[in-house]
C-alpha cells in the first residue's frame, strides 16, 4: 500500500467509526428546548450582573452587594426631604406638613413618591454586616420595608408597608439613571411581587448587604435600631 | 461595550447554544444536573461575553460547560456521579426513545460500553469527535490545548476505540475488530 492509499483507508475507518458512535448518541434523540423555556433562561441569564469572576453563581450575594451606589433620594408629592444630613441619630426629616420645596418638579397625582436612583459611585468598598455596623444601621436616612409592584423601564416601583425611618410614602420608586447601571439593579434582583428591605442615606443607596430581598434577620436589625 | 450592546450579543449568540449544549450535557450527566449546568453554562457565557472567540463560540461554550459540569460533580453531586454515569451508558427512556429510534440498539449500547471502557480522557475526546461533531481544532478549542496535540490524542482515542469495540464484540467476529493489526 501507498501512504495515499494508507490515508485514505484510514479515513474511511474513522468515518465508519465516527458514524457507529454516532449510531449510539445518547441524545441524537432530545427534542428542541421550548421556545418560551429558552427565552426566560436567557432573560433570567441577563438579569445577572456580569462582572463577577466566579463560577459559583448562586452564592455571589456579597459580591454584587459589593457596589455602592450613590442615590438622589427626592421626596416627589408635597414633602420636603432634608438631603445631605448623614447624623448618626437617624434622618433630618422634614415633617409631613411642610410646604412642597422639593428640587423636582411635584406630580400632578395624589400619592406620593420616594424617589431612589442608583448611580455610580466610588465609594469605599468595604461591607461591613450589618450586625457589625450599628453606626451603618443607624445613620441610614430612610428604611423602608416593601414591596415590588412593578418594573419597567429600569423603574422599579414598591409599595411600602412600613418605614422603619424616613419620611413616609405612599410609593417608592427605584431607577438607575444609566444603562449600565441596569445591571447593578439587577444585582439587587428586584423581581415583582417580592418583598425587600431598601435603606438609604445622605443620598446614597446602601447595598453592602443594608438593601436587599426582606429576611427576617435584617429586618431585626433595622427594628432594634428603629424602634423607639 | 455598552450594556445594550452586550444584551445584542448575547440575544443573537445564545440561542444557538442552548441546544447544542442541551445535548451535549445529556450525554454526559443526568437530566437534573444538566439543567443546573446549563443555567451556570449560559451566565458564564454572558459573564465572559467579551472573552467568546469569534467564529468559535460553541467550542468556546462546550468549554465552559466542561468546566460547569465538573464543578457541579465535585461539589454537593459527588455521590449522583455513579448515577450520572449510568445515565449516559444507559440512557432514560425519555431521551433514548423517539421515532427514529436506531432499531440496532444492542449495537449502541455496545459502542457506549466500549466508550466507557476507554480512559476518561480518550472518551470525552472521541464524543466531541463523533457526538458533537467537531474537528481536531475545535475539540482544541474546548479542552483547551493545542490543534497538533488533540489531533494526536484522537488518532490514539480512535485506535483504543476500535480495540475495545472489537474485545466486545469479538464473539460475533465483526470485521472492524481485525482493521489496524498486521495479519
Amino acid at each position: 500500500m501507498t501512504d495515499d492509499q494508507h490515508a485514505s483507508a484510514d479515513l474511511s475507518a474513522d468515518d465508519a467509526l465516527r458514524a457507529r458512535l454516532a449510531a449510539a448518541d445518547p441524545a441524537a434523540s432530545l427534542s428542541a428546548a421550548d421556545p418560551a423555556g429558552v427565552a426566560r433562561l436567557l432573560e433570567d441569564t441577563m438579569s445577572q450582573t456580569p462582572e463577577t469572576r466566579s463560577d459559583h453563581l448562586r452564592h455571589r450575594s456579597r459580591l454584587t452587594w459589593a457596589i455602592a451606589a450613590a442615590v438622589a433620594v427626592v421626596i416627589v408629592g408635597g414633602i420636603a426631604f432634608a438631603l445631605g444630613n448623614d447624623g448618626d441619630d437617624g434622618p433630618a426629616v422634614a415633617a409631613t406638613d411642610v410646604s412642597p420645596s422639593a428640587p423636582v418638579t411635584t406630580p400632578t397625582e395624589e400619592e406620593s413618591v420616594t424617589e431612589l436612583s442608583l448611580a455610580a459611585n466610588g465609594t469605599s468598598g468595604r461591607c461591613l454586616t450589618p450586625e457589625a455596623a450599628p453606626q451603618v444601621v443607624s445613620s441610614q436616612s430612610l428604611v423602608v420595608d416593601a414591596t415590588v409592584e412593578s418594573i419597567s423601564a429600569g423603574v422599579v416601583t414598591l409599595a411600602p408597608t412600613r418605614f422603619y425611618t424616613g419620611e413616609e410614602t405612599d410609593i417608592v420608586t427605584v431607577s438607575e439613571p444609566s444603562g449600565d447601571l441596569q445591571l447593578l439593579l439587577a444585582g439587587v434582583e428586584f423581581e415583582e411581587g417580592e418583598r425587600y428591605l431598601v435603606s438609604a442615606t445622605d443620598g446614597q443607596v446602601t447595598l453592602c448587604g443594608f438593601s436587599g430581598p426582606y429576611s427576617e434577620r435584617l429586618a431585626a436589625v433595622y427594628d432594634d435600631a428603629f424602634s423607639d | 461595550m455598552t450594556a445594550q450592546a452586550r444584551r445584542s450579543r448575547f440575544e443573537a449568540l445564545a440561542p444557538g447554544l442552548i441546544d447544542p449544549l442541551r445535548r451535549f450535557l445529556a450525554r454526559r450527566t443526568d437530566a437534573a444536573t444538566a439543567d443546573d449546568v446549563l443555567g451556570d453554562t449560559l451566565l458564564v457565557c454572558w459573564r465572559r461575553l467579551d472573552e467568546v472567540p469569534a467564529g468559535e463560540e460553541l467550542p468556546w461554550a462546550y468549554g465552559v460547560a466542561r468546566h460547569c459540569l465538573a464543578n457541579a460533580e465535585r461539589g454537593v453531586r459527588r455521590q449522583q456521579r455513579v448515577a450520572a454515569k449510568i445515565a449516559v451508558v444507559d440512557p432514560p427512556a425519555t431521551v433514548a426513545a423517539g421515532p427514529d429510534d436506531d432499531p440496532t440498539s444492542g449495537e449502541a449500547a455496545q459502542v457506549r460500553a466500549a466508550l466507557e471502557e476507554l480512559p476518561e480522557r480518550d472518551a470525552e475526546l472521541l464524543r466531541l469527535w463523533a457526538w458533537e461533531q467537531l474537528g481536531a481544532g475545535e475539540i482544541a478549542v474546548v479542552l483547551d490545548i493545542t490543534p497538533n496535540a488533540a489531533s494526536i490524542r484522537l488518532h490514539r482515542a480512535r485506535e483504543k476505540l476500535r480495540q475495545a469495540v472489537g474485545k466486545i464484540q469479538a464473539p460475533v467476529g465483526h470485521e472492524g475488530s481485525k482493521e489496524g493489526r498486521a495479519t
